[in-house]
């Protein structure tokens, strides 16, 4: 389409907003982990949309690479989330972090 | 919008249905973004983001990435989102308040947030918006010449990417493994040092036996 | 001309730190050996430079400087000794009665289990007694000064389980301190006003020493009374006396030492040393001639009622050091150091004789049980009698002529002017009734402990009454020597002229000035009133107490209890300071340790620094809470803020400069980043209606066509990111 570019940088931009948001004021774990796989595709987005501005196939590899790189950390968090559950019994963030308030 | 350019040259606007198009993919991914975060039910998080990741798969479709499109659908949604799905079922756990509203987060997302301004004016500033963006070729994202590059350019790093791959999976299986059978292990072991050191050590009172008791204690 | 003085303090030094270091591991034969072998070589050294280097030294004596000391601005000191006719003979009696008293310690102290830390100790005290007396400078002498008195300390308190003893030495060091501190002052005086602290330099300075400084009185008066009360401390004088009959908790050979022969005469010494000084101020003499006289009849007095043999003789050597300080006080100077001489000799012997008693007593020095010992301890009695008759100041024995120079020279001295000369006639009077009092109390110590056929102990002492080894009497026969004959050296002038009379005052002239000219007349009569004095003395006491406790001295004590009772409480000087200094100086440092130390070093800096760190502390923890989402907060906020400083075009608190002259107004929007290249565009808009500037750089000229009030818009943008700041200023045109 030809829509010009920064609209799908502001796009992006926003959709990493959203994520953030959904990182710091969550406290469940799982939707800590969405917010930052949200985070990743703001990023994405930007990739591809001065990939195209500028005629350019690197930022479709690197952006595969990404979606390849949060595949593992999604695999890895998780189970690290499934160890925490197991020991403290919450995925409640506040409840399970042992850091002193 | 700096007014000099304004007078310079007259600005690009796009045809108004590829603006309706947008407008509706981007609402569809803002929107279901926002309901993941703000939901109390995984279940519905987990089901939005899904929805959110189809979004984004026909917007990259517009960006004429085709390649990562289908890839986002398949590996996104497909595999990521399962994972998460599966965990959510085992945890399942309703939040009885589920956002935090602490102020010093709420700053953070405040300041996220004034980036967000920042970013727009400086896009706003930055590409020429006199001009159509190019159009790209046919082949711009196809899988022939994505593949392309992957095999040629960037193999190093698409070898790295696999053996990242192997690493979480490992890493995986590591961390979420059952420790059981390492903590009774652990268990005997400290049992049998306790059995031995009491059938050896000096403590008051005790009598020299002409034959070694083990376990002999009082 | 040099020598090598230095090594006559050094050689006891030397003994002191080998013996301190390795004495303990020897055997006690070589401990005395090492020991005395140091004092002994020091006064080999000592008489091969008075006899053999001075004469040929011509003026100045025999000087040594080992090394330049301080220099820093017009201070110039250097560790410097100097032996002329004076500092030679306090040398000889130093190192030959230390030598002597060493002889006698190694006898009276065999069966200490310290005994090596008691010969180091010795030693030490010599070593630091002789570089006050051959210091070339004051420092140099104050040195020495601070040496003895350590070595006293040390020595007082050498058996120091007991806490009386310990306490005897606190008292002696801290009284001793309270004289330092006038010493101190007065050289601070001397220095300001004369720049020098060496000896000849200030002597020679008259000039600034006449300058009047306080009450009328010059700055020699002023020097001359601080180093009194140094004097007064050191040399027990009133009111720094007290410290003295406490000493005798030390064992008897420190007593004959340090506190009759040779530290308590440095006092003497030091008014002698000074007399050009002194002479400036005869105001100053009069008042140390004075308290020398009322210390004398003072102590005399004390001395009455004491029943420890060696308080007795402790206030004796107060008393007797009164006269020396009245001697040098009337202008005597060399009657007051012969005095010195004797009075060392005598005391040194009557001290170690109470050493021999009591060593024969079992330890103790009570005399109201001795009695009968002149059978048992011939020796010793021997002893003690020449040495008696010598203190009461008995012809021929050297006391007399020393104290009869003393007494004479004081009645006919010339030193003071017009107003003060009733002063040497008072001090004369008074030393008169101390000699009578001097011979009545020693003759009282005599006919009680020897007189008489009975020994008043029990009978468990008793049996073990017998006479010291030959290790102790040998040195107690050459004191005894010593104070028959010393007196020979000073025989007056008056009295007949040989070549080889006043020995001592003709060695003693080029430092101390000429003798006195006594006429013959008065020489003779004071000769033969003090004899009668002396006798009188011997008499009174023999009727009270000759063979023990007799009618007359019960009758006299039945009498006047209150005051016998007065007499023998030392009259209650100690309790004086006691409730008058001591108490409120406890209840004040007891005040201040509370407020303070408690309150305020404790409290408030030490605990308060806590507190505030704390307080600070706990705001800067309030930054990590431990809530990982929230570091990813402050991380966000901290981007946002980079990123909102990086892309303003102005810094902030960034103003207009507005200039305005008449209706011509010029802004000037620079400031801050517009120093960097970076190329803003301003836009100016100036509110009256005109087209806006832009485009056109930083500083803008405008005039208004009319006047009133109007607000300037500048607005600031950068053009790479597009973000704009702006200005707003209003002005006034007329």
């Amino acid at each position: 389409m030809a829509i010009p570019a920064e609209y799908y940088l502001i796009l992006s931009f926003a959709l990493f907003l959203i994520g953030t948001a959904g990182v710091l004021l969550r406290r469940n774990a799982l939707i800590v982990l969405m917010g930052i796989e949200l985070q990743l595709n703001g990023g994405n987005l930007a990739l591809l949309a001065f990939s195209h501005q500028l005629g350019d196939q690197k930022g479709h590899v690197f952006a595969f690479l990404v979606i390849a790189l949060a595949a593992a950390e999604a695999a890895v968090g998780l189970a690290i989330l499934v160890g925490l559950f197991r020991s403290r019994q919450t995925i409640n963030l506040d409840e399970a972090s042992m850091m002193k308030r | 919008m700096n007014p000099a350019n304004a007078t310079a040259a007259a600005t690009y606007s796009p045809p108004v249905g590829d603006i309706i198009l947008f407008a509706i993919m981007a609402a569809w991914v803002v929107g279901f973004a926002l309901v993941t975060i703000t939901r109390r039910n995984p279940v519905t998080a987990v089901m939005s983001l899904v929805a959110t990741f189809f979004g984004l798969a026909a917007i990259y479709a517009a960006l004429s990435a085709h390649f990562l499109a289908v890839v986002q659908v398949l590996v996104y949604a497909g595999a990521i989102m399962v994972l998460f799905i599966f965990v959510v079922m085992i945890l399942n756990r309703e939040e009885v308040a589920p956002l935090a509203l602490r102020p010093m987060r709420l700053l953070g997302v405040v300041a996220a947030a004034y980036l967000f301004f920042v970013f727009w004016k400086v896009v706003s500033q930055g590409v020429a918006t006199d001009v159509a963006p190019p159009v790209v070729p046919e082949t711009f994202g196809t899988v022939a010449s994505i593949g392309d590059l992957l095999f040629r350019e960037f193999l190093y790093p698409f070898e790295a990417i696999s053996l990242l791959l192997l690493v979480a999976i490992v890493g995986g299986v590591v961390v979420s493994r059952s420790h059981q059978k390492e903590v009774a292990a652990l268990r005997a072991a400290d049992y049998r040092k306790q059995v031995e050191q009491l059938a050896s050590a000096d403590y008051p009172g005790k009598q020299e036996e002409p034959s070694a008791s083990a376990g002999g204690h009082h | 001309m040099t020598f090598d003085l230095r090594l006559i303090p050094l050689l006891p030094f030397i003994g002191a730190v080998v013996l301190m270091l390795f004495g303990r591991k020897w055997t006690r034969d070589t401990v005395f050996i090492v020991a005395a072998l140091a004092i002994g070589a020091a006064c080999i050294v000592s008489l091969d430079a008075y006899f053999l280097a001075l004469p040929d030294a011509g003026e100045g004596g025999l000087t040594d400087v080992v090394m330049t000391w301080i220099a820093t601005g017009d201070l110039h000191i250097d560790l410097a000794f100097r032996l002329d006719a004076l500092s030679g003979v306090m040398c000889l009696v130093i190192t030959f009665i230390g030598f002597l008293i060493h002889v006698f310690a190694a006898g009276y102290m065999a069966d200490d289990p310290d005994y090596a830390r008691f010969f180091a100790y010795l030693n030490l005290f010599c070593g630091a007694m002789l570089v006050l007396v051959l210091g070339d400078s004051l420092p140099v002498l104050f040195i020495g000064w601070e040496g003895v008195g350590l070595c006293s300390y040390l020595l007082i308190g050498f058996w120091y389980s007991s806490t009386a003893n310990a306490d005897a030495g606190k008292k002696a060091f801290i009284t001793n301190r309270i004289g330092d501190f006038g010493f101190l002052l007065g050289m601070f005086l001397l220095f300001q006003y004369t720049g020098s602290l060496s000896v000849p330099e200030i002597a020679s300075a008259k000039g600034p020493l006449m300058q009047t400084l306080w009450m009328g009185q010059p700055v020699a008066f002023w020097a001359a009374l601080f180093l009194f009360v140094g004097a007064a401390g050191k040399s027990a004088q009133i009111p720094l006396y007290v410290w003295l009959p406490d000493a005798m908790a030390g064992p008897t050979p420190v007593s004959a030492l340090i506190h009759a022969a040779t530290m308590v005469t440095a006092g003497v010494y030091m008014i002698a040393r000074m007399h050009a000084v002194y002479l400036l101020a005869p105001a100053a003499m009069a008042i140390v001639a004075l308290v020398g006289a009322l210390t004398a009849v003072f102590a005399a007095m004390i001395g009455f009622a004491q029943n420890d043999f060696k308080k007795v003789l402790a206030y004796s050597t107060v008393s007797q050091l009164g006269f020396m300080f009245a001697g040098v006080g009337t202008a005597n100077f060399d009657a007051g150091i012969f005095h010195l001489v004797t009075h060392a000799f005598f005391k040194a012997g009557l001290f170690l004789c109470a050493g021999s008693v009591m060593h024969a007593m079992s330890g103790s020095g009570d005399i109201t049980i001795m009695g009968g010992l002149r059978k048992k301890l011939p020796i010793t009695h021997g002893v003690f009698w020449v040495c008696w008759l010598a203190i009461c100041g008995i012809p021929i024995f050297s006391g007399f002529f020393s104290k009869d120079a003393i007494i004479a020279g004081a009645w006919a001295t010339e030193t003071f002017g017009h107003d003060l000369a009733w002063v040497g006639k008072v001090v004369a009077v008074m030393l008169m009734l101390a000699a009578l009092g001097t011979a009545f109390y020693m003759s009282r110590l005599y006919f009680l402990v020897f007189s008489g056929d009975e020994t008043r102990a029990d009978d468990h002492i008793k049996h073990h009454i017998h006479e010291s080894p030959p290790i102790m009497t040998f040195p107690l026969v050459v004191l005894a020597a010593g104070a028959a004959l010393v007196g020979l050296l000073g025989l007056p002038a008056g009295l007949w002229d040989h070549p080889d009379q006043n020995l001592l005052y003709h060695h003693l002239e080029p430092v101390l000035g000429a003798e006195l000219e006594v006429s013959h007349n008065i020489e003779i009569i004071f000769m033969v009133v003090s004899t009668l004095l002396a006798a009188g003395g011997i008499g009174l006491a023999a009727v009270f107490y000759r063979g023990g406790y007799k009618e007359p001295a019960r009758a006299f004590g039945a009498q006047f209890p209150g005051f016998l009772r007065l007499v023998q409480d030392k009259f209650r000087v100690d309790e004086l300071y006691d409730a008058v200094i001591i108490r409120p100086l406890k209840a004040f440092a007891r005040g201040i340790f509370t407020f303070v130390d408690r309150i305020i070093v404790d409290k408030i800096l030490v605990e308060g620094t806590g507190v505030i760190v704390d307080v600070f502390a706990r705001i800067a923890r309030t930054v990590q809470g431990g809530d990982g989402q929230r570091y990813m907060a402050v991380f966000a906020v901290g981007v946002a803020l980079l990123v909102h400083f990086a892309t303003q075009p102005t810094l902030p608190f960034t103003k207009l400069k507005v200039t305005q002259t008449g209706r011509a107004v010029e802004v000037d929007a620079r400031r801050g980043k517009t120093a960097s290249s970076r190329s803003l565009d301003y836009l100016f808009d100036f509110g009256d209606g005109r087209p806006v500037i832009k485009g056109q750089g930083a500083e803008q000229r405008h005039d208004y066509d009319r006047p009133g009030t109007y607000t300037i818009h500048v607005t600031v943008e950068d053009p790479r990111w597009g973000t704009t700041d702006t200005f707003k200023e209003k002005v006034e045109v007329r």
